[in-house]
Formats: structure tokens, sequence, C-alpha cells
């Protein structure tokens, strides 16, 4: 068993979230460089173990999006390095199974920006632990990560996000919001939001919200006929719709759609 | 604007003043069974209480040292001195402590402050109490507060805490748990029967005074059901070349539908590694309210744990921490949510200054039968330049989908355009910065008693302008 | 005519304290029936406890509809037996927009699919009597809407899901000249298209405008203390709810 997604400054031990325990394999690796001033979109379904290194160079942009619905799930490293003025829009969405994936991203350059959509959906007995890290170096770097999810039966979800304002990263700006709904009595929901400062001129945030959906909600849709369970549903689409919209690509929506077990007439 | 400030180490003179000890009343430095049994003997402990420390110790050599938070390598355990016989029994009457005592407590405003507000004061001088007092309506009452040793030996009290002691914090906790289990002494035993409301706070004070020594009290605090106690706890050392060890304890019974407010104010001298251990368990319909100022030490590890063992118990945590120059301060909250209906606030500021690092460090547990829970935590963070550090680092554990948590933080730095502000109403840019600094921290200050609140102003003043202001 | 929906001696109670002392009332089908009284004396609890709101519960007495015990059900199976209530602060539901929200509802009440397209074009139909802009279905459900927006988005859905029975809770409250008239046109065209019955819960008139009433129920602390016909609702306009209190 190999120590995965440490989490970069350990804390309480007995809470269980300083890191991840797994069976590593053999995994696929590849690197991926956006050259100067270019654009790209990369599509990515991760099924097996992988390790990706992406490297944006200055005025680059880079959309990444990435699918992980297998079955299974998997092991998934990434790593990107950001150069000055160089942009990554990260979308990634989970969809069952049982996955350890890990995110560091080296915002190097000035003006560097993250930005990261995630989304999950796990039900039956899915484990999912993410460990992102966005190292600011550079001046006036930003990272923006979202983070939206829909926990159901025995589902167990570690969600972890630091944000390191390294110390030099002046006018760095960066912000984490996890929202997480709760449905089933035996989810477990971990989160662990880092803020990480050595710098003294920036602005660093995050917030979360972890619970049931709100009382209210639930009779107003019943008063209208809506199930129980239906509502549910309702609930988890209206969480990653927006999300999946990003995308962006009417094949990989088709392909997502399909994993969440959904026609897009559904939508 | 964004010019830093040059900031000195602060003058503690007031802090730092101690008397010469008489070197052979110190027991030999380091930890063995035989120094425990000394102890225990020129203690006079029941049976039990030795065996306790036998035990702890054990457990104490077997676990590791704590593998997170701030480096306590500049420790050297066989270096402490873990118990300096006390040069004087304790009194409670103040004209009989001997003078040079009497004249550190009067320094710091003891018993001054018991005779302007208080109910009662405990002061603890290195290992022993040396004086004690209740005023005579509260004792009539059939509040008991005295030192933990007297209350062991009184015959009312022997098996209540036999039952309690190192209950909630059991030596196996970690290993400066263990540590004081073995080595603990003085401290405070308050008992606040069914039905009473102490309206004014009782409050103890402790101070180190002994180069190189351990301060190991226990703080035993038992609020039967539908009763209120304000507890207030003031901490200071002096200032010596080795590093001083404070590993004390303390346990919080709050009984059904009764409230327990715990306030500290901790300001011991910048070379003290404080590892304190601090635990409630709260009842039905039951409030822990914590009030805490984290100021001094060179490090600390301090997470005041409440466990929220009775349906409807609540917990309310309020802290501010402010690291300087040369300190690491590790603080937080820690709270279990046990029972259904259970619910949390945490409301904590950090400030970080001259190199400084502090650390934000919280965990909200909710298990599986707290349904209809919810906790809130709220976290703010202030660099004043780019020399410091500052962490946080919250976790929340949810283990049912019935409840209800939420968590906000925020870093960032005193906005230009306030002090820009400040100055243009004539404020020097120091004044302005310490001011906007003051108002940061009024989420602990006007939760504190007022003399408190005047003091915890006058320390962050000291800080913030390197002077004795 | 049959009876629709029957309430025999119904008490309720909210956090501990009840609310409504022993309510009887019956309300065939097709008929108009209006409730008045003063601020507080249960008349939403009555449409809430009709609706199966969580926030109360039933501590005596029944509700019967189409002949059948619903005291205990769900509020999702009333909704499916053709109840409906117009919500006083309907809630404002992020992330799910009114077109979908409306779809899922209407494939549930009905029991049947129904084509993204097809559905589309009842849902256009709908708006256009209510006067509402298209680009509203594609909106969160409530969120961000003014109070008249979201009177017309509960009317909207009265008129989609076509109840047998539509409890209005002051749905003409807070509302501008305009907006009561667009609302009770909707009110107007669900009774054409329907036939259905109406239970209004109402301090004014004008909303009673285009309707026959043929009962008027008057509720002062959790009671009812008088009932009558149209007239009724003249007599209180007139002199106010001094004689019932």
């Amino acid at each position: 068993m190999a120590k995965l997604n440490i989490l970069p400054v350990p804390t309480f031990a007995r809470l269980g979230v300083n890191f991840a325990e797994r069976e590593v394999g053999a995994s696929e690796t590849e690197s991926i460089t956006v050259p100067d001033n270019t654009e790209q979109r990369l599509i990515q379904y991760r099924t097996s173990d992988s390790e990706t290194r992406v490297r944006v160079e200055k005025n680059a942009a880079l959309k990444l999006v990435r699918i992980f619905a297998g079955k299974q799930g998997c092991v998934s490293r990434l790593s990107v390095t950001l150069a000055d003025n160089a942009r990554i829009e990260l979308i990634e969405l989970y969809i069952g199974g049982d996955t350890v994936s890990e995110i560091v991203t080296e915002l190097e350059g000035y003006k560097a920006g993250f930005k990261a959509d995630i989304g999950y959906e796990l039900g039956s007995e899915n484990e999912l632990d993410i460990n992102l890290i966005a190292d600011h170096h550079g001046k006036k770097s930003t990272s923006d990560i979202t983070v939206n999810g829909v926990l159901r039966d025995k589902a167990r979800k570690v969600f972890k996000g630091t944000i390191d304002f390294k110390n030099g990263a002046a006018g760095a700006k960066g912000s984490e919001k996890e929202d997480v709904v709760l449905i089933g009595g035996e989810v477990v929901n971990k989160t662990v939001p880092v803020i990480l400062c050595a710098e003294e001129d920036v602005d660093g945030s995050h917030g979360a919200t972890i619970g049931r959906i709100d009382e209210q909600h639930i009779y107003y849709m019943r008063s209208r006929g809506i199930p129980e369970d239906k509502i549910y549903e309702l609930i988890t689409r209206a969480r990653l719709t927006r999300l999946i919209r990003k995308i962006g690509d009417e094949q990989a929506e088709k392909r997502v759609y399909g994993a969440l077990g959904w026609s897009d007439d559904d939508v | 604007m964004k010019e830093k400030t040059q900031v000195a180490d602060i003058n503690r003179s007031l802090y730092d003043f101690r008397y010469e000890e008489d070197e052979s009343s110190f027991l030999d430095s380091g930890i063995t069974p035989d120094i425990i049994s000394e102890i225990s003997a020129e203690k006079g402990d029941p049976e039990w209480m030795t065996e306790f420390r036998l035990h702890s110790l054990e457990i104490f050599n077997k676990l590791k040292m704590p593998q997170w938070g701030p480096s306590i390598e500049g420790l050297d355990m066989n270096n402490i001195v873990t118990y300096i016989r006390p040069k004087a029994r304790m009194k409670d009457d103040w004209n009989e402590v001997p003078d040079d005592i009497k004249e550190t407590f009067e320094k710091l405003g003891i018993p001054q402050a018991e005779r302007e507000s208080l109910a009662g004061v405990g002061a603890q001088y290195d290992s022993e109490l040396v004086y004690h007092n209740v005023r005579k309506e509260v004792a009539e009452s059939g509040v008991v507060y005295t030192d933990l040793e007297s209350a062991m030996h009184d015959e009312r009290y022997a098996e209540m805490i036999r039952s309690h002691f190192m209950k909630l914090v059991p030596p196996t906790d970690h290993k400066f748990a263990a540590l004081h289990g073995a080595v603990w002494s003085g401290g405070s035993f308050v008992y606040v029967p069914a039905g009473v409301k102490l309206e004014i706070p009782l409050q103890s004070y402790f101070r180190l005074n002994a180069r190189g020594a351990g301060q190991f009290e226990h703080t035993l605090i038992i609020v039967e059901d539908n009763a209120y106690l304000h507890f207030i706890e003031g901490c200071s050392a002096p200032k010596y070349y080795e590093a001083g060890l404070h590993a004390g304890c303390v346990e919080l019974y709050v009984g059904n539908n009764s409230t327990l407010r715990y306030s500290t104010i901790e300001n011991w001298s910048k070379n003290m590694y404080n590892l304190n251990t601090k635990r409630a368990t709260v009842g039905e319909n039951a409030k822990v309210e914590w009030v805490s100022g984290s100021f001094g030490s060179h490090v600390s590890y301090l997470y005041p744990m409440s466990i929220l063992n009775g349906r409807g118990a609540r917990a309310e945590f309020t802290g501010i921490t402010f690291a300087g120059e040369g300190q690491n301060l590790d603080t937080g909250a820690k709270i279990v949510h046990n029972a259904p209906d259970t619910s949390s606030y945490m409301n904590t500021r950090s400030i970080s200054k001259s190199g400084g690092v502090s650390t934000f460090r919280s965990s909200v547990v909710i298990n599986e039968n707290a349904v209809g829970s919810k906790s809130a935590v709220s976290c703010e963070s202030l660099m004043l330049d780019s020399i410091s550090r500052s962490d946080t680092i919250p976790s929340m554990v949810v283990k049912t989908d019935k409840a209800d948590v939420g968590h906000e933080a925020r870093i960032g730095r005193i906005s230009d355009e306030a002090v820009f502000y400040l100055m243009s109403r004539g404020l020097d840019e120091n004044s302005a910065k310490a001011l906007i600094v003051s108002g940061f921290a009024e989420n602990v200050s006007k939760e504190l008693p007022l003399e408190y609140a005047a003091e915890m102003n006058n320390l962050i003043n000291i800080e913030m302008k390197g002077s004795i202001g | 005519m049959s009876e629709l929906l029957k309430i025999t001696d119904l008490h309720t109670a909210a956090d501990g304290k009840e609310i409504l002392h022993g309510v009887s009332l019956a309300v065939n089908e097709g008929e108009t029936h209006i409730i008045m009284g003063p601020n507080g004396a249960g008349k939403s609890t009555l449409g809430s406890a009709i609706m199966g709101s969580p926030e109360y519960t039933v501590t005596g007495g029944r509700i019967e509809f189409l002949g059948g015990d619903i005291t205990e059900e769900a509020p999702d199976k009333r909704a499916k037996l053709g109840i409906f209530l117009s919500f006083q602060n309907p809630v404002e539901i992020p992330g799910i927009t009114l077109s979908s929200f409306l779809r899922s509802a209407y494939e549930q009440v009905t029991g049947e699919r129904i084509k993204l397209f097809e559905f589309k074009k009842k849902l256009k139909a709908a708006m256009e009597v209510l006067q509402m802009d298209a680009a509203y279905a594609d909106r969160e459900l409530n969120v961000g809407f003014s109070g008249g927006e979201k009177k017309k988005a509960e009317i909207l859905q009265l008129l989609v899901l076509k109840p047998k029975l539509a409890i209005l809770d002051e749905t003409d409250s807070g509302l501008d000249v305009d907006a009561v008239k667009t609302v009770s046109a909707g009110i107007k065209a669900y009774k054409e298209q329907t036939g259905g019955s109406l239970l209004i819960i109402t301090h004014n008139t004008k909303i009673l405008e285009a309707l026959t009433v043929d009962r008027t129920h008057i509720i002062a602390d959790g009671r009812l203390v008088a009932e009558g016909g149209a007239e009724l609702v003249d007599e209180v306009i007139a002199n106010g709810f001094e004689k019932y209190i």
C-alpha cells in the first residue's frame, strides 16, 4: 500500500485525512505542453491509473476536461505548471467508482490563472479522495476552485483543497468553495480547506457548506407531486448540469449524461 | 502606504521579573519512576494516584511525539524540572504568603483583581497553589473552589475526583497528556451544585517562576444540572534562557441545562512550550463557552475540545491568537457532535507579525447519531508583514445526512484604504494599524469582562507598537 | 355534485402550540370557496394542513379527498390525487430551471412521460395567458423573482398541472393592479379549462370579480366563526371582522 494524496501540512491523525492508502500499479504517463500564445482544449476519459504533466507556456490557455466515470475508479495524478499569463480551466467530473485524484498546480508565472470546477456524484459504496493543491509563486496569480457534489447511500468522500501563498506572491488571490449535499444516513463526508500563507499582500478565502437539502425545498417540490427520490435526482442534476454544460462538447456531454443514467432529453 | 512597520521585540519587563530560586529545592531533572514516586510521596498522594502517575509514565514512554504541528525540538524533556518543592504551603490569608511570591503576584495585579470583581482567586506559583480564597457568600451556596490536592484528601470530594480525574483526557490521549498524568501538580477543583448560578466569575492565575520549570497544573470543574459558572484562567511566566514547558490539563463537566464559560488570556513568556489540553463534556441542553486569547509562548499547541454528549448540547468557541517574533502558535478548537440536535459555533481571529507563525487548526466531527445538528465555523487571519506566516487548517467530518455544516475563512492584510481613512482623520500610521487590529480582535474582547478586555487591548497595543506604550 | 374535500374537526399544532381548534368544511367538485379572517387566524395553516406541510402536525380530526382519508398522506401523494397549493412565499431553488422542475412535476402528477418539445408547447401556451416572458422558463426556480413574478409562476404551475382542487393562499397580496388582473385571468382560465374547485384565502375582492363564489368561511382564532354565500364577502369587506373576534 502506498501513501497517496498527502495533505501538505498534516493535521489531527484521528480524522483520517492526512493521506489515502492504495495499491498502485504501473500507470500511464503523459506530458502535455501548450506553447506560447496558443489555446487548446483537451478532453480525457480516465478509467485506469495515470500520471499527467501539463505545462502551459506564456500567454497560453488550456481548457482541460477530465471525466472519471469508470466503474472501478483509478489513481490519477495531475501536475500543472503555469508560466506568465498562462491560464488553465480544469473541469473534472467524478461519477461513481473508487478514485484517488491529486491535482497540483504550480502558479509560477506573473498573473498565472487557475480555475477549477469539480463535480461528483457518488452512491453505493463509492469512495473518492481528492487532494488539490494550488501553489502561488507568481505575483498577481489567481486561483478559483469550485466544488459541487452529491453523496448518497454509503459513499465516502474526502476533499482536501490547499491554497498555498508562497512568500513573494504579492497581489495573489485565491478562493475555494465546496458545496456538498448529503442524501442517506450512512454517507461520510470529509472536507479540509487549507490556506497556507507566507505573504502579506494576498487575498484568500474558503468556504464550505455540507448538509441536507433544505426541508422547505423538499416540501415545496413534494407539494407539486414530485416524490422524494425524484427530488434527490433533480437536485443532483441541478448541481451537475451547470458544470456539464461548461464542457462545451456535445459528444462528451452525452457520454457524461450516459454515465449518470440520464437521457439528454431529461435535461 | 506599503512601507512595513519596524517592530522591536516587545518590552516585557512588566512580566519578566523573577526571584532567584534556591536550587537545593529542585528535584533531579528528567523523569523516571523514582522521581514520580518521590513527587507522589512528597505530595502525600492517595495510593490510587501514585499508581495512576506511574501508569501514566509508562504510557508517556511508549507514545510518540505529535506528528503534526510546530517543532518542539527545542524542548529537552530531560532538562525540565518537573516539580519544584514549594517554599510555602497553601495560604488563605494573603498576608501570610512569602514576600517574594507576594510581590510577584502584586505586580501582576493579584489579588487586586479579586478585590475588585471576582468571586474567588486561586494563584499557583510554580507547582503549588500558594494562595486561595473564595468569597463567603459563594462558599455558602455550596460552591467549592479549592486546590485539587486538598480536595483529593477531603472525604467529601475524594470519590468525585477519583471518578472524574483524567477521565475526559485520559493519559493515552497523547504524549503530553501522559506526562501530565505522571507529574501533575497543583491546579483547581471547582464544584458548582445543581441550581446554583454564580453571577460573578471565579478566577485562577498561573505563573511559572523557576528557571526551566515545567508546570503541570490540573483544573477539574464539575458543574451540576441547571447551574452557571464563569471561570477565568490567566497565565504568565517570566522569561528565561532555558525552554520552559507547560503541559496543563483542564477537564470540564457541564451538567444538563447548565452553562460553563471558560475564559483564558494566556501570556506565557516567549520561550515557553505550551502543550495544554482542555476538554469539556456537555450534557442535555447545556452549553460550554470558550473564550480564548493566546498571546504568549514560544510554541503553543492548544485546541480546547467540546464533546456534545447530551441532546441539544451547544458549544461556542471564540478565540484570538497573536503570533509575534519567535512565536509559533498552533491554536484552534475541536468539536465532537455526539447527540441529536446539538450545535456548535466557532469564531476565531489570528494575527501574524514580525516573523511570527500562527496556525488555526480545527476539527468538527458530526457523528452518525448527531441527527439534526448544526455547526458553523468562521475564521479570519491577518498578515501584518511578509516575514510572518499564517496557516488555516480546518477539517470537517460529517457522518450523517441530517446535519448542516458551514465554514468560512478569510486571510488578508490591513486594507490601505482603512489606514488612509484613519490617517486622514489625524492618526499616525502605527496608531491607525493598532486601532484596526483592535477592531479585528473585537470578537474576543467583547466576550471578556471589562478589565480583561482592557488588558487584552493593552497587549495588542504593546505588540503593535513594539514598546511598552 | 360529489364531495371533493371534506375536513372534519381538524386540529393542528406547530412547535407544540395548537393553531386550529377543530375546523370542519367541505368543498364539492367545481365549487369556489373563500376563506377570510383576521391575521393570525389560522387561514394559511388550514391551506398548509390540506397540502400536508411538515411544519404542522395534525393533532385531531380528519382530511378526506375524493372519499379517501389523506390525513397522514405525504404531500406528493396529495398532489397526485389532485390537490395544489399556491404558496404565499414560494421558496427559491437554485440550480433547477422552472421548466425542468415543472416538467418533472407534470410527469409525476399525470403519470405519463412527455416529450420536451410537447411540454414546451404546453408551457408556452400557459405563459401567454399570464403574459410571462418565455425566458422565465429557463430561469432558476423562483431565484431572483420579484414578489409578483413568484405569484405568476405559481399560477403558471396551476395551469400546467391542472389539479382538481386549487388552494390559493393570498395569491393576490402584494400585487399591483395589473398583476392582480393577470393572476385573475390565470385563475379564470384554470376554472374554464378544468372545471376544478377553488379554495381561495384572501383579503380582497378584486381577484374574485371574475368568479362565482359558492361559499364563504370566516376563520378567527383557529375556529370557523361564520359561514355564508357570496354575500358574506361583501359584508366582511364593509364591516371588517370585529363582530367575529
